[in-house]
């Protein structure tokens, strides 16, 4: 019991950095093939080792600080933007539950009946960070950066809120794992029922990672990257591997959850699944689930080296008189349809 | 029980971020200058050293809007649940509130504490 737990962590533990690491690559080619050029091509074959070499060079840096910061929140702010982005990943399940022998292993850390709200708990906890961040640098662009991704964060988090109770009445619990295992009874992926609520949920995610359209707190060209100006070496590394891939891989995934089914294959609404990949056995829901976060990922990469940036009034505005009306109205409309969909 | 996970990969990632946070600390050269922990700017010396002193007032209004719509958010989560055995009544009960929440929204709206960013551009 305890090892499988033990398993469990370590795995995730190696997911949020290897994978996070690794998928600055994936960025880096995409975009260098969205802008016609082929990216890293140097450090190993078409650049596969190239995260490698960045963390060597990030982590033999010297240890700077601002002369006028207040060290301590310095650091805290680090450690309060990766911890509570990693523990997000303990309630996301990863796939249908298996055996191994006589051991039945359910792939999620926390399979809890408050799993959601768990994840908005942890969500919210970034904006702390950013705000400590900016605050502890104590320069101006960092404190300008910190609170526009501070108000940003505040107003989607409302709408985001907003955004899944649509989901959670349909499958009427918080549990992922739940919410996963209805829409397969239901035979209904969520996404067919609420796509004002998914589209809603995709804007949000974007304005919450810090992703284009919405990077106001980075905005290169005034900013010079924000609220981590101060920051370097190490320090600096994290802040981006938190924000633009560890915190877009687990709203990703959530998002899969809520509304494409979570590990269940195509679905025909309310007929069943058709699945193409049933040669798999087994491991079919896995490459699902992968599938479906690997598909929002390129979504969000797609979009952030596609479009330019909105400016920051423009982007509250949006949230608190166009997203958040949609998403009440849309809470509405599903309270109406839901007796249809139980059954 | 179930959150023993969840425990366990908290230690963890602490561990794991006071270490990466100390990194630089332990391999980085130290080749202390005078002026490398300078606040960043354009290359100017500073007339305020402290930046904390100047923040746009509007963030605050921001707060505000949110303290009172992720509180409404926390109420509307446990109906949500267990909507489906109440019937019409959780569905008139729901329609209310919400009524209410969104004449809340509209009058932050008319007050203009959504057009925050521009407030002293209208005298």
């Amino acid at each position: 019991m305890i090892a499988v737990i033990l398993i469990k962590v370590l795995i995730i533990v190696a997911l949020v950095l290897g994978l996070g690491a690794f998928l600055t690559l994936v960025e880096r080619k995409f975009a260098g093939h969205v802008q016609r050029r082929p990216g890293p091509m140097v450090v190993g074959w078409h650049g596969l080792l190239q995260p490698l070499a960045d963390g060597l060079k990030l982590i033999t840096k010297e240890d700077l600080f601002p002369s006028m910061g207040n060290r301590i929140l310095y650091n805290l702010a680090i450690i309060l933007a990766l911890v509570p982005a990693a523990l997000v990943f303990a309630v996301i399940p990863f796939g249908p539950e298996f055996s191994i022998g006589s051991i039945s292993v359910k792939p999620i850390l926390t399979d809890v009946n408050v799993g959601l709200l768990l994840v908005f708990a942890f969500g919210s906890m970034a904006v702390f960070a950013i705000a400590l961040a900016g605050w502890a640098s104590n320069s101006k662009y960092a404190l300008i950066g910190s609170m526009r991704k501070a108000g940003i964060v505040i107003s989607y988090e409302v709408v985001i809120t907003f955004a899944v109770m649509g989901p959670i009445i349909l499958a009427g619990t918080l549990s992922t794992y739940e919410i996963v295992q209805n829409q397969i009874q239901q035979k209904l992926w969520y996404i067919w029922v609420q796509p004002i609520a998914f589209i809603v949920y995709l804007f949000a995610m974007l304005a919450e990672t810090g992703r284009v359209p919405f990077d106001i707190q980075e905005a290169e060209a005034e900013l010079v990257t924000g609220f981590t100006v101060e920051y370097g070496g190490m320090k600096f590394g994290l802040f981006p591997l938190v924000e633009w891939y560890v915190e877009v891989l687990s709203l990703s995934a959530i998002a899969v959850v809520l509304f494409l089914g979570g590990w269940s294959p195509i679905n025909i609404p309310f007929i069943g699944f058709v699945d193409p990949l049933f040669f798999l056995g087994p491991f079919s829901g896995f490459v699902w689930f992968i599938l479906k976060l690997s598909a929002l990922f390129l979504l969000t990469l797609w979009i952030h080296w596609t479009l330019p940036r909105y400016r920051i009034d423009q982007i509250t505005q949006i949230a608190w008189s166009v997203m958040l009306p949609l998403t009440l109205v849309n809470l509405v409309l599903t309270a109406i349809i839901a007796p249809l969909i139980w059954r | 029980m179930e959150y023993l996970g969840l425990a366990l990969l908290l230690v963890a990632m602490l561990g794991l971020s006071i270490l990466l946070i100390s990194l630089n600390y332990i391999l980085g050269p130290k080749t202390p200058e005078k002026m490398q922990d300078y606040p960043y700017e354009c290359g100017v010396p500073l007339y305020d050293k402290s930046a904390q002193s100047t923040f746009h007032q509007g963030y605050y209004l921001l707060g505000l809007l949110l303290l009172l719509f992720d509180i409404e958010a926390a109420f509307l989560f446990p109906w949500t649940v267990v909507y489906r055995y109440l019937g019409i009544f959780g569905f008139i009960e729901m329609l209310l509130f919400v009524l209410i929440l969104t004449y809340g929204l509209a009058y932050a709206w008319r007050k203009g504490a959504l057009d925050w960013q521009f407030e002293e551009e209208r005298f």
